[in-house]
């Protein structure tokens, strides 16, 4: 089956029912979703469909309907995005397992809520878990890429 | 022996069997509104579906995750409910379940927490089903494919009791015999 990620588009001779995250770390070496729970639960495999954040554990590769975006994808060392360049500014990863679900979600947010309350980023993030509790740090990196892109946007 | 038959054929066509008839058949299909399997994603104006059951733990608690539909009933404000809700449920033990869609019912069909007399007359109310007849509302439950899934809800999750058959007839009866509601 044909699968768009990263903007290139891959051949891949796997089973409908592999679940996303499979395919992005086993057959295509794209390691920056992680594996956490398997289940939906702890975020740490989060990518987006489309624009949209999903848990590539729990979503069948033959139920994937639009263009797969992982961290690899979201932007580069070059050119971040502004997601990305706020978790460098408030230096939020500690193990770091967890962070490219975290920055996938909160890229996500930023697209539907352009300025979001804390409770807008909890009710969000919450099912991303940190094990290293960096979610003050989280919060405040989601804020302060939510002034940039309305920066860039003015 | 004929004299038997016209007493029986009397007390059926009396309104008052009609109104057992129909309590009856009311009382069936509460049994399907309010199990967890359509009850839990029926809830109202906080938009914060439920985790409750037999088969999920002794006490009813909100969706776990912070988790919140918003007023689309959707999640479309924050995280949608279809980023762990896939299209299918999954096999593994605590794995979300999954449908062709994921979302809350309405505010206006609330039915979590609330007695069988008010959701009777819920159901009754075109401006809390869904404007919708009785026979529609029948209609919707043997069409709707996440109806349907209230029966196949996956591993580890007791299905909604009767069947999507049943609980048509039910209602069909429970209209025929004049939709009568308990008085609590």
């Amino acid at each position: 089956m044909r699968l768009k990620v990263n903007a290139k588009t891959h051949e891949v001779n796997v089973e409908d029912d592999m679940p996303l995250l499979w395919v992005l770390r086993d057959e295509l070496g794209i390691t920056g979703p992680k594996y956490g729970c398997g289940i939906a639960m702890c975020g740490a495999c989060t990518v987006h469909v489309d624009g949209g954040a999903v848990r590539s554990c729990s979503l069948r590769v033959g139920d994937v309907s639009g263009e797969v975006t992982t961290i690899e994808g979201l932007g580069s060392p070059e050119a971040m995005h502004a997601v990305q360049a706020a978790w460098v500014e408030h230096q939020v990863a500690q193990c770091g397992y967890c962070q490219s679900g975290q920055i996938m979600a909160a890229a996500s947010l930023l697209m539907v809520n352009g300025e979001p309350t804390d409770e807008d980023i909890d009710r969000t993030m919450s099912a991303n878990l940190c094990r290293c509790g960096t979610y003050p740090r989280i919060r405040a990196a989601v804020k302060a890429a939510a002034a940039k892109l309305r920066e860039r946007r003015s | 022996m004929m004299i038997r038959y016209a007493v029986v054929i009397l007390l059926m066509a009396s309104p008052a069997f009609a109104q057992d008839a129909g309590t009856a058949a009311w009382t069936a299909v509460y049994e399907v509104f309010s199990h967890p399997r359509c009850a839990n994603c029926h809830v109202g104006p906080d938009n914060v579906p439920m985790w409750s059951g037999s088969s999920y733990g002794a006490k009813p608690r909100p969706h776990g995750m912070n988790t919140s539909a918003g007023a689309s009933r959707i999640g479309a404000e924050s995280i949608p409910c279809s980023s762990c809700h896939a299209l299918q449920n999954s096999q593994l033990p605590h794995g979300p379940p999954g449908a062709h869609e994921w979302l809350l019912a309405p505010v206006t069909m609330q039915w979590f927490g609330k007695s069988s007399a008010e959701i009777c007359s819920q159901i009754k109310d075109p401006a809390r089903n869904g404007n919708r007849t009785i026979a529609a509302v029948a209609k919707h439950i043997e069409d709707e494919p996440l109806v349907h899934w209230g029966w196949t809800p996956g591993p580890g999750r007791e299905p909604a009791p009767h069947s999507v058959a049943q609980v048509v007839e039910f209602l069909k009866q429970w209209d025929a015999a004049g939709a009568p509601c308990p008085a609590k």
